[in-house]
């Protein structure tokens, strides 16, 4: 067995870094056109797209990462990070286009929150000309993206937290700041939070590449003209000329170095901040109120946020099974179940979308097992860039590099060429929410079981495995979520061959049949969270029959 | 300034631990308190030093009736931050993000800079870890951890420090020293000390010694 190990580590690299590197490849060369860069030069939209994907991936970004924060601060010092749990799942399974699009229905002129206003506050009989759902500074486009990234980065610094071997040391060291003298909350900022944040870098590198470089999302929510570079991107991508492909893909190049600067910038904020954090003043922070019953107070801003996804959540329920439904009125004058009997019509694109996420959900989930099962730690460490690549290179390039390599493979508008693109797209998100998890696993489990004479399978088997169960299914989920919600390689790869849930509802988002976009936005909601609940049901923790003493 | 522990009860909603446990620790003296795993003699600590209710998530919240006195001020409605009591852990704690130096600086109350840096210093000069500043603490030994988890928990200036089994951890030759190095600081402090331990070797003061009975 351990002789096998670092071949069968080689197998598995090799398995997952050719078509990674074969699609990098691919993509890096789609950016030697010079043709297509003086073209992109010469357009006069880019620059300012660029701001807005500037503007709305970093004001989104750092918004989520400090709400992040403050909301574990509030949960760690409160001893209430389980209750910032549970609600999570819901969250993080709600897919980024169906979340903007019932954010659409709720902040729009004619949505539900004036709806609710009018007229008897506005006195407006009529839905207003506002710019509200698609404004051209990108706020709807910052506050959708901010909502929808908090529970991810949340739910990754949760299992850091949740480690076994982290979770107990912090809290010591928490409770030992406070004996020197620190308030919790202060311990917390200068204790917990300065080893927590440098471990929630990849996740945020994500975060942030996903902000840039977003294009289904801000083709619902985002501004239109000029729009973000993204989808001025996608939108050039798709055009019939090749030079104009070609210009695509060198903005593509250019939102690449956009993440690649803005992860540089994000370092050496880090880095400052650290620096004052570990040199500080020795202020101990403003003396505490006396501790009223431990300070069980509830968390309001967690009920904000959970109260925002209900509201997105019901807007697409409710506008999945609304007829007509004119402006001021709360409640559709009729109901109607037409949409969802369209929805029923077309099962294959269920089919499609299930089919995809559990095969690529799968196969990331069993390639990931045995890579952090197998390989050296130290290659993991090293290989961890290549893996996270389709993390941080703009999906608009990706893409590129992924079609070339399908057609090449002759794999472009097949089922094979689909599930490679989901795979290797699910694949890093696997990854990281698995990893930490399973690297936190006590070794000495693994020490006193080969000391018992069982053998390694029995032990994955028996000990490690069903201990892990809660990870892994929840990781598995992650996969197939991450499956489901996937827009450009679907479209891209599989040459509008295969149409999924999330490719209906973006492109009917654009239309104005509410009823048939709810119902996909909500289809697209649905799948995931089931996933989630089968992943919660595998994962709750075991019974025991005879409880203490 | 004597610490004053009259505790009536100590348990959680469940079970009781322990019931009238009474001592009082002068300045400069250390109180053994002794007893078998699970005894509650750690509860003991927290409860004086505030930290029952962080004892692990999810667990029974234990609470305690009585009265715990510092030099006849009451520190039971007081949140750890400020009841001025240090504590020694078994394991010595230090920050994994900060050199030894920024560990004893994290603890040196607010003043000017330099009479900061200038007692972080000497507390590296008393522990005989000179030059060691810069380091990082995963590099020390045992026994200079050790040393510098004691300096820290010192340099806040507690009015009453804890030890929670902080020998445990040390082999049987850095055992005795650090617990001379322990004792000869609490004494040149002038402040009280408890000590936590199953050990007898530990024992500070044969005169001031507690077994807390097995659990019922």
């Amino acid at each position: 067995m351990t002789r096998l190990r670092r071949p069968a580590a080689v197998a598995l690299l090799l398995l997952v870094a050719l078509p990674l590197l074969a699609v990098a490849a691919q993509s890096l060369r789609a950016l030697l056109d010079v043709a297509a860069w003086v073209s992109l030069g010469n357009d006069p939209q880019w620059l300012p797209a660029l701001g807005l994907s500037l503007w709305t991936g970093l004001a989104s970004t750092a918004l989520a990462w400090w709400i992040t924060a403050w909301l574990l601060a509030q949960g760690f010092v409160r001893q209430r990070l389980g209750v910032l749990l549970n609600g999570l799942p819901v969250m993080l399974a709600t897919p980024h286009a169906a979340f903007a699009i019932g954010l659409v229905f709720l902040i729009s002129p004619s949505g539900w929150i004036l709806r609710a206003l009018s007229p008897w506050l506005t006195g407006f009989d009529w839905p207003p000309p506002w710019p509200t759902a698609q404004d051209p500074w990108g706020l709807g486009l910052i506050a959708a993206l901010m909502l929808k990234e908090i529970p991810f980065l949340l739910w990754t610094a949760a299992t850091q937290l949740q480690r076994d071997d982290m979770r107990q040391r912090w809290r010591a060291e928490h409770t030992l700041a406070q004996t020197l003298g620190y308030t919790p909350q202060r311990a917390w900022w200068r204790v917990v939070w300065p080893q927590l944040s440098p471990r929630l870098f990849w996740p945020l590198l994500a975060v942030l590449a996903y902000g840039l470089t977003v294009v289904d999302m801000a083709l619902v929510i985002g501004p239109a003209s000029p729009p973000t570079l993204a989808v001025l991107a996608w939108q050039w991508l798709q055009d019939a000329d090749l030079a104009v492909n070609a210009r695509g893909a060198a903005a593509g190049g250019v939102l690449a170095l956009a993440v690649l600067g803005a992860a540089l910038g994000w370092r050496a904020l880090q880095a400052v901040a650290a620096r004052r954090a570990r040199r500080a003043s020795g202020a101990r922070g403003r003396p505490v109120s006396p501790v009223s019953s431990g300070g069980f107070s509830r968390l309001p801003a967690l009920w904000l946020l959970g109260g925002v996804y209900t509201a997105v959540l019901l807007a697409l329920a409710v506008g999945s099974v609304a007829g007509v439904w004119r402006f001021p009125a709360l409640w559709p004058e009729a109901l109607t179940v037409q949409a969802w009997l369209s929805v029923w019509a077309s099962l294959d694109t269920v089919g499609t979308t299930l089919g995809l996420a559990l095969a690529s959900g799968a196969l990331a989930l069993v390639w990931c097992v045995a890579w952090l099962e197998l390989s050296p730690r130290a290659w993991d460490q090293a290989l961890r860039p290549l893996l996270y690549l389709p993390l941080v290179l703009p999906a608009v390039l990706w893409v590129v590099g992924l079609y070339s390599v399908a057609l090449q493979w002759r794999l472009e508008g097949q089922w094979l060429g689909l599930l490679l693109a989901h795979t290797v797209m699910v694949l890093p998100y696997v990854l990281l929410t698995l990893s930490p998890a399973y690297l936190g696993f006590d070794s000495r489990a693994a020490q006193l079981s080969d000391s018992l004479g069982h053998s390694r399978a029995a032990f994955l088997w028996w000990v490690k495995w069903p201990l892990l169960r809660r990870s892994l299914a929840a990781s598995a989920a992650v996969g197939f979520a991450v499956s489901v919600t996937q827009y450009l390689p679907t479209l891209y790869v599989g040459a509008g061959r295969f149409a999924t849930v999330t490719t209906e509802a973006v492109t009917l988002a654009a239309g104005a049949q509410r009823s048939l976009t709810s119902a996909y936005a909500g289809l697209q909601f649905l799948l995931p969270v089931l996933a989630f609940g089968l992943a919660a049901w595998i994962g709750r923790p075991r019974r025991f029959r005879v409880a203490s003493a | 300034m004597t610490l004053c522990v009259h505790l009536q009860q100590l348990g959680s909603a469940q079970r009781v631990l322990l019931r009238d446990l009474r001592f009082d620790v002068a300045p400069s003296d250390t109180l053994t308190l002794m007893g078998a795993s699970g005894s509650g003699k750690s509860s003991v600590l927290a409860a004086i030093a505030g930290t029952l209710s962080s004892v692990a998530e999810g667990a029974q919240a234990l609470r305690f009736d009585g009265t715990i006195t510092l030099n006849g001020t009451d520190l039971t409605p007081l949140p750890t931050a400020r009841r001025g009591i240090g504590l020694l852990f078994q394991d010595p704690l230090l920050f994994a993000h900060m050199t030894v130096a920024e560990n004893l600086l994290f603890a040196v109350p607010p003043g000017p800079r330099a009479q900061r840096l200038a007692q972080v210093e000497q507390a590296l000069t008393d522990a005989e870890l000179t030059g060691y500043g810069e380091r990082d603490p995963a590099t020390l030994s045992g026994g200079q951890r050790a040393r510098v988890a004691l300096m820290r928990a010192l340099l806040a200036r507690p009015r009453a420090l804890l030890l929670d089994e902080p020998f445990s951890k040390l082999d049987a030759t850095l055992r005795g020293q650090f617990r001379a190095f322990v004792f000869d600081h609490i004494r040149t402090q002038n402040i009280p000390a408890v000590l936590v331990t199953h050990d007898a070797a530990d024992i500070a003061d044969a005169t001031q010694v507690l077994e807390l009975p097995p659990q019922a």
